[in-house]
């Protein structure tokens, strides 16, 4: 029973911070900017969507790699991770610039 | 947070006539320049891989099938995958800018690259590199 607890606090957790992000935060959005923070070493988190196609997805895990940069399996389709970064469009991957006043680099890399 | 297009680093070649083939960029320009608003590298490829060398092979032969065509371009970030893998060979001095500015300074540069490159290719070191990407 804790585990169930623990996964739906977690979904509560990351888009209560993501939100944070957006309002105090800097951040681009969409794959094009998201290989562009991490070529330029500006990226700190990225957050991918559960639908993202796998050659993009393990494009983007390889680019994080290398710029060892921490990467977040959102539990969520691109639709529902656009709605959490309080946008009308989809959102299929995104780049943390500057948290702001969030703990998101801290708190989300450290739970996985 | 890291930067890992540094010279030395081995990527593919994903766009134009020579997508498929490994590289190694020579000189990385993040911010672009006035010609090329964008961030962009100097790489050093192999257009033609050395073929399989089998050890029936005659020396003629594996002179013949150790041969590597080089080519020197610039390329954009977005038209290259980096990989893991580095490469270590000096190329700063030959593989300059303005050697691509002329026909026949670029032939030299091209020279001096497949020497340094087969070379490496015939110390057996950086095998992967030196492999063709079957796709």
């Amino acid at each position: 029973m804790a585990p169930v607890k623990k996964s739906k606090k977690n979904a509560e957790n990351i888009n209560s911070r993501l939100a944070l992000v957006m309002k105090s935060g800097k951040y681009t959005l969409g794959y094009k900017t998201v290989l562009r923070t991490l070529r330029g070493s500006k990226a700190k988190l990225i957050i991918i969507a559960n639908n993202c196609p796998p050659l993009r997805k393990s494009e983007i895990e390889y680019y994080a790699m290398l710029a060892k940069v921490g990467v977040h399996h959102f539990s969520g389709n691109n639709v529902d991770l656009g709605t959490a970064c309080g946008k009308y469009f989809r959102v299929c991957c995104l780049s943390i610039i500057d948290p702001g006043d969030s703990d998101i680099i801290k708190s989300i890399p450290g739970e996985q | 947070m890291v930067k890992f297009l540094k010279p030395n680093k081995a990527v593919i070649i994903l766009q134009g006539r020579f997508a498929g083939r490994k590289a190694v960029i020579v000189r990385a320009f993040d911010d672009g320049t006035r010609e090329r608003p964008y961030g962009h590298c100097l790489v050093a490829g192999i257009a033609k891989y050395p073929k399989k060398v089998i050890r029936k092979d005659s020396a003629k032969k594996t002179a013949k099938k150790s041969r590597v065509k080089p080519f020197l371009k610039l390329v954009n970030y977005n038209h290259i995958m980096p990989t893991r893998y580095t490469l270590d060979v000096d190329l700063k001095d030959t593989v300059t800018l303005d050697a691509l500015q002329s026909r026949d300074k670029k032939v030299s540069a091209s020279k001096e690259t497949k020497a340094r490159f087969e070379e490496r290719f015939k110390t057996g070191k950086n095998r992967w590199f030196f492999t063709k990407l079957r796709f």
